[in-house]
C-alpha cells in the first residue's frame, strides 16, 4: 500500500513539475520542447487520471504525427487501449499530420486563448493534412491541459 | 391585383409605445445573450447511435432520426410571445450541427463561453455531452470528413482547407432556399402525409419495388415519418401552454396560453383559418426544417403574398385588427431572432457577425404580373421599421412599370428610418433574369430572395446559392506568380501560364488570368460536386423536399433534383479590386509604359514599398470601375461575361446550372486580410470591396457609379449581386423623392439590387471609438443586416471607408483626413 501511494504521490508531483515546466516554455520563445512537454504531461495526466482526463480516451483510437518543417521534430501520439504512446518516430496511416513551422508556432495555434489563425496562415505556421475532427479533440485536451496547469478547470 | 385599403400606408400611428408588449419583448430580446444549445445533437446522436443501423434506408433512417429529434424536443416558453415554438431550448441559442460545421467548437468547450468576440455561453455539463457522448461519434461522421475519406483526400479539398482560394460552401451548409409554406397553411401537414402515403400504396400496388420505384417509395415513406415529426412536437406545445395556462395567475398569459395550446392543437397538422394560425404554423414549421437542415439562410421568402388570404379574411369578418396584425407579425420577427450561428473563434475573426440571414421578401408583382404590394406588405415594412433587428434579412422588390411610387417612396422611408433595412431589389431586371435561365414567367414572377441577395422561386427551385464563395484575386495573383500563391508558399497551385515578364500585350496577360480562374473555379466545382453527392449518400432532406414542388410529384428528395429548378450558385470576392487590377496593368504596363510588368510584380512583392512613386500612379492615374472610364467598363463586362460563359457550361449532381453572383457577405474582409498587393495600389492584407460595389473612394460621382453598375449585363448575373451605398444623411421630402427617384434611375440603367447605411463617416467612427454608445446600431454589410458592434475590426473599417455620396449633389464626400490609414490603398 505504502509503495503504491508513493507511487501515486510521485507521479502528482511529476505532474506538477511538468505542468510548470510546460507553462514556462511556452513562456519562452525558444519554445521547441514545449510539444514534446505537452505530449509527455497529457500522458502522465491519462495516466494518474487526474480529475478524470483519462475518460477522454477511452473507446478512442487515434494516431497524430506532428512534424517541423525543418524536419528538426517529429514526435506521434497514438491512442488505443485507453493509452496514450508517444515517440519520437514518423507511424504509418496518421488520422491527422500536423506540419509547423516551430514549436511555439504549433502551441499558439492550437492553445492561444485568443487563436491568431490569420497570423498563422501568413507566416505559413501550421499546415494539417487529414481529419481535422481529430485535429479538434487533440486542441480540447491540449487546452485542457493548459487551464488545468493555470488552476482554471 | 390588390387595392390597399390603408389610410396610412406608413402606419404611423402604430408605435413601440402603444406596442407594450412589442416594445418589452424587443428589450429582452436585445439584452439577452447567445448560448450554445446541444438540444439536437443530444436527440440525432442517440437515435442514430443507439436506435437505428446503418443498413437502414439513409432517407428513411435521416427521416425517423429528425422525426425523433422533434418529437423529444422540449415546448418551451420564454416569454409572452404570441407565437408557440422555439428554434432551440435556448432563448436566444446556437443549436449544434456536428454532421456540418458543429464540431469545429471543440477546441473551444472550456473558453466559448467568456471569448473575446461573440462569446457563447455553454455550461460545462453540455460541454462535458458535447465532449464525451456527441462528437465521437461524428468523427468520421460530418461531411466534410465523409467526403474526404470517399474521395481519397482529393486536392480540391486542399485548396479549399488553405481558406484563401474558394470556400465550399456545402461543407458547412445547404440550407439558402425558399419553401413553400402555402400547401401546409391552406390544407395542413396531415395533406401532406397523405399525399405521401396515397403515393407509396400505388407503387406497393404496382407490384415493382425496385430501382427507381424503390427509391421513391422510401422518399415517400420518410416524408411521412419527418412530417409526424413536426405533428409531434406542435401537439405538445399545445399540451405544455395548457398546463402553462392553468399554473398561471395572469389573465393575459392565461389567455395567451390557452390561445397558443388551441392554435398548437391545430396547426400545422391542419389547415389554418385565422390570421394567427397561419403565422404559427409557418413558425413551426420553420423551426422543423431546422430540425433537419442547418440555419443558414432558410428563407421564409414572400410573406405578404404566402399571409395575404388570412390577413385579408381576417380583416374582413371583423377578428383582426391591424394593430393586432402588427404585433403578430413583430412576434414572429422576434421568433426569428430566437437563434444564431454557431461559429469558432477563428470563423468571427474572419467572418465574424452574420446573423442566420432568413431573408423575407415584400412587394413586386404577383405570378400574373399585376402590382402584388397589399396592406400586409405596409405592415410587414411599419415591423421592419419599429423593430430595426438584424434579422430577418428584409428585402424589397420593387417593379417600376407595376407598383406604384407611394410604395417606393415608403420603401425608401424605411430605409432611412431604420438607416439601413430593406434591400431594394429591380423586379424588371430579377425576372428577365430568372427568364434567361429557363424559369416559366409566372414563377420568375413570384421569385424570393435567399440569405443574402441571392434570387430563388419560392418551393420550386432548390438553389443551394451559397456553394462556392470563390476569391477573384486569388486567381490573380496566381496569374502574377505563373501559378503560385505567395501567401502558400512555394508551391505550385494553379497552372504554368508564363512569367508575365514575358506577355507582349494586355490580352496574353488576360487570357493567362482566365486561364488560371478557370483552373481554379473548376477546382471548387469539383469539390462541390463530391459535397453533393456526399449530401445524397448521408444527409437527405425529406422534410425539406415535402415543402417543394417537385419532389413530391417526382417522389425525388430535394438532394436529388427533385425540384423543378435545380441551380448551384458562386459568389466571387474582390470583384471590383479585380477589375481595377485588370484595368490598371493595361494602363501601366501596355498604355502608358509607365513601368514595366517585371517592376510592376516586385512593387506588388515589396507591398509598394520603395515605389511610392509608382504606387501614386497606380492609385490616382488608372482606370477605376465604378467612373465609366471606357478600360474599367470593357474589362468590368468581360470578367462578368467570362465568369457567366464559364459557370453555365457546368452542369451540377441535380441537373443544375452553376449560376454566378457577387455578394460577399463579410468575406471581402477575410479574404482581404489574407491577399497581397494588387495593381490598383491596394495594399497586402487590406478589405478589398464588398459585392459588386466599386473600390471605396474609387467612385466620386455616384451618377456614374450608378450607370456603371446598372449597365453590366444582369443577364450574366443570376445569383444576384450586392451593391452598398451610403449616405450619411437623408432627411426632408425632397431628400427622401432623390433617394427613391436614385434607386429607380438605377433600376432603369439594369442594376439588380441596392442597399443602403444611411449613416455618415463620422458616425461610424465614432461607434468603432465608442461601441457602448451603439449597442443597437445595425449596418448591411453586403447581403445582409448586423449589428455593427458584432463585426470584427476589418469589417468595421470597410463599413466606414465605404464611399459616402451627398444625396443633394450625388458627389462623393471627402474621406476624414485623419483616418487615412484605414483606406486599402494607404
Amino acid at each position: 500500500m505504502d509503495d503504491f501511494l508513493n507511487f501515486i504521490l510521485f507521479r502528482n508531483f511529476r505532474a506538477k513539475r511538468l505542468m510548470k515546466k510546460w507553462l514556462r516554455s511556452m513562456e519562452s520563445e525558444a519554445a521547441e520542447e514545449s510539444l514534446e512537454i505537452l505530449l509527455k504531461l497529457m500522458s502522465l495526466m491519462f495516466l494518474i487520471n487526474f480529475r478524470n482526463f483519462r475518460r477522454n480516451i477511452e473507446g478512442f483510437n487515434g494516431r497524430y504525427l506532428f512534424k517541423s518543417r525543418d524536419n528538426s521534430i517529429t514526435v506521434s501520439a497514438v491512442f488505443e487501449n485507453n493509452r496514450m504512446t508517444v515517440s519520437e518516430r514518423l507511424i504509418d496511416n496518421p488520422d491527422i499530420t500536423v506540419d509547423f513551422r516551430n514549436g511555439k508556432a504549433l502551441l499558439n495555434f492550437i492553445l492561444s486563448p485568443k487563436p491568431d489563425i490569420l497570423g498563422s496562415m501568413l507566416r505559413q505556421d501550421v499546415a494539417p493534412h487529414g481529419n481535422f475532427n481529430y485535429l479538434y479533440k487533440f486542441a480540447y485536451m491540449a487546452k485542457r491541459l493548459q487551464l488545468m496547469a493555470a488552476g482554471s478547470v | 391585383m390588390t387595392k390597399v385599403t390603408l389610410d396610412d400606408i406608413s402606419l404611423q400611428e402604430y408605435t413601440l409605445d402603444n406596442l407594450e408588449l412589442i416594445q418589452r419583448l424587443r428589450k429582452a430580446q436585445i439584452k439577452i445573450k447567445p448560448e450554445v444549445c446541444i438540444e439536437r445533437s443530444r436527440h440525432l446522436t442517440r437515435y442514430l447511435k443507439n436506435m437505428s443501423t446503418d443498413d437502414e434506408p439513409v432517407e428513411i433512417r435521416y427521416a425517423k432520426a429528425v422525426n425523433h429529434f422533434l418529437s423529444s424536443k422540449k415546448p418551451l416558453f420564454f416569454d409572452d410571445n404570441l407565437l408557440a415554438g422555439t428554434t432551440s431550448s435556448k432563448a436566444f441559442g446556437a443549436p449544434v450541427y456536428p454532421e456540418y460545421t458543429g464540431m469545429t467548437i471543440w477546441p473551444e468547450l472550456d473558453t466559448i463561453s467568456d471569448r473575446e468576440k461573440n462569446p457563447l455561453r455553454l455550461s460545462a455539463e453540455d460541454a462535458d455531452e458535447l465532449n464525451f457522448e456527441i462528437y465521437p461519434y461524428w468523427m468520421e461522421r460530418n461531411i466534410l470528413e465523409y467526403t474526404r475519406k470517399k474521395y481519397n483526400n482529393p486536392a480540391c479539398m486542399g485548396l479549399f482547407e488553405k481558406f484563401v482560394f474558394f470556400i465550399a460552401g456545402k461543407a458547412g451548409t445547404i440550407s439558402h432556399t425558399i419553401p413553400d409554406y402555402r400547401v401546409a397553411l391552406d390544407k395542413g401537414v396531415e395533406f401532406i402525409i397523405e399525399q405521401a402515403a396515397s403515393r407509396e400504396k400505388d407503387i406497393r400496388e404496382g407490384g415493382d419495388i425496385t430501382g427507381e420505384n424503390k427509391q421513391k417509395l422510401e422518399f415517400y415513406r420518410a416524408v411521412q415519418i419527418a412530417m409526424q415529426g413536426i405533428i409531434a412536437y406542435a401537439q405538445n406545445l399545445s399540451k405544455k401552454a395548457a398546463e402553462l395556462a392553468q399554473k398561471t395567475d395572469d389573465s393575459f398569459r392565461k389567455q395567451n396560453f390557452l390561445t397558443m395550446s388551441e392554435v398548437c392543437a391545430k396547426v400545422p397538422a391542419k389547415p389554418a383559418s385565422t390570421f394567427r394560425e397561419a403565422v404559427n404554423s409557418l413558425w413551426i414549421i420553420q423551426v422543423a426544417i431546422h430540425a433537419e437542415s442547418i440555419n443558414m439562410a432558410m428563407s421564409p421568402g414572400r410573406l405578404d403574398q404566402v399571409l395575404y388570404k388570412y390577413y385579408k379574411s381576417d380583416i374582413d369578418n371583423g377578428t383582426l385588427t391591424d394593430k393586432e396584425a402588427i404585433e403578430i407579425m413583430s412576434c414572429l420577427w422576434l421568433k426569428i431572432n430566437d437563434n444564431t450561428n454557431l461559429v469558432p473563434e477563428t470563423a468571427e475573426e474572419l467572418w465574424g457577425g452574420a446573423g442566420t440571414v432568413p431573408a423575407v421578401t415584400v412587394g413586386g408583382v404577383d405570378e400574373n404580373g399585376e402590382d402584388a404590394v397589399n396592406e400586409l406588405t405596409y405592415i410587414i415594412l411599419r415591423v421592419t421599421e419599429l423593430l430595426k433587428l438584424r434579422d430577418p434579412s428584409m428585402n424589397a422588390r420593387y417593379h417600376y412599370d407595376k407598383n406604384t411610387e407611394e410604395y417606393r417612396d415608403r420603401v425608401a422611408g424605411v430605409i432611412v428610418n431604420t438607416r439601413a433595412v430593406p434591400a431594394f431589389h429591380n423586379d424588371v431586371a430579377d425576372i428577365r433574369t430568372l427568364e434567361n435561365q429557363g424559369v416559366k414567367t409566372g414563377h420568375a414572377r413570384d421569385y424570393g430572395i435567399i440569405g443574402c441577395v441571392e434570387m430563388g422561386i419560392p418551393g420550386r427551385s432548390y438553389d443551394a446559392s451559397s456553394s462556392i464563395i470563390f476569391n477573384l484575386v486569388s486567381a490573380l495573383e496566381l496569374t502574377f506568380y505563373n501559378g503560385k500563391r505567395p501567401i502558400v508558399g512555394d508551391e505550385q497551385i494553379g497552372p504554368v501560364t508564363g512569367d508575365p515578364a514575358d506577355f507582349r500585350s494586355f490580352e496574353e496577360f488576360r487570357e493567362a488570368f482566365k486561364k488560371q480562374a478557370a483552373w481554379l473555379i473548376g477546382q471548387a466545382i469539383e469539390l462541390n460536386e463530391y459535397f453533393g453527392l456526399a449530401h445524397q449518400e448521408i444527409y437527405p432532406t425529406p422534410l425539406l423536399s415535402a415543402f417543394f414542388e417537385g419532389p413530391m410529384e417526382k417522389g425525388k428528395d430535394l438532394i436529388f433534383g427533385g425540384a423543378l429548378y435545380n441551380a448551384s450558385g458562386a459568389t466571387h470576392i474582390g470583384f471590383a479590386d479585380t477589375v481595377d487590377s485588370l484595368s490598371a496593368i493595361e494602363k501601366a504596363v501596355f498604355i502608358d509604359k509607365k513601368c514595366t510588368f517585371a517592376e510592376l510584380i516586385q512593387a506588388l512583392r515589396e507591398n509598394f514599398s520603395g515605389h511610392e512613386k509608382l504606387h501614386a500612379y497606380l492609385v490616382n492615374r488608372t482606370p477605376k470601375y465604378g467612373t465609366e472610364d471606357p478600360v474599367a467598363l470593357k474589362n468590368s463586362q468581360n470578367l462578368i461575361r467570362f465568369l457567366y460563359d464559364f459557370y453555365q457550361g457546368h452542369t451540377n449532381y441535380r441537373g443544375g446550372k452553376y449560376r454566378p453572383a457577387y455578394w460577399t457577405t463579410t468575406n471581402h474582409a477575410g479574404q482581404g486580410k489574407l491577399s497581397g498587393a494588387l495593381p490598383n495600389g491596394r495594399k497586402a492584407y487590406q478589405v478589398l470591396a464588398s459585392g459588386i460595389t466599386p473600390v471605396s473612394q474609387a467612385a466620386p460621382d455616384l451618377a456614374a457609379c450608378l450607370r456603371t453598375v446598372g449597365g453590366l449585363d444582369s443577364l450574366c448575373i443570376p445569383m444576384g449581386e450586392a451593391l452598398n451605398l451610403k449616405y450619411p444623411s437623408v432627411s426632408g421630402d425632397d431628400d427622401l423623392k432623390k433617394f427613391a427617384q436614385a434607386v429607380e434611375a438605377y433600376f432603369r440603367s439594369g442594376g439588380l439590387h441596392v442597399q443602403f447605411n444611411i449613416m455618415s463617416y463620422e458616425t461610424l467612427l465614432d461607434a468603432k471609438e465608442n461601441p457602448d454608445k451603439y449597442p443597437e446600431l445595425l449596418v448591411r454589410v453586403s447581403g445582409y443586416s448586423a449589428y455593427f458592434n458584432a463585426l470584427n475590426e476589418a469589417m468595421k473599417e470597410e463599413i466606414i471607408t465605404r464611399t459616402e455620396y451627398d444625396i443633394k449633389t450625388g458627389k462623393a464626400n471627402p474621406f476624414p483626413e485623419a483616418d487615412k490609414s484605414m483606406l486599402s490603398y494607404e
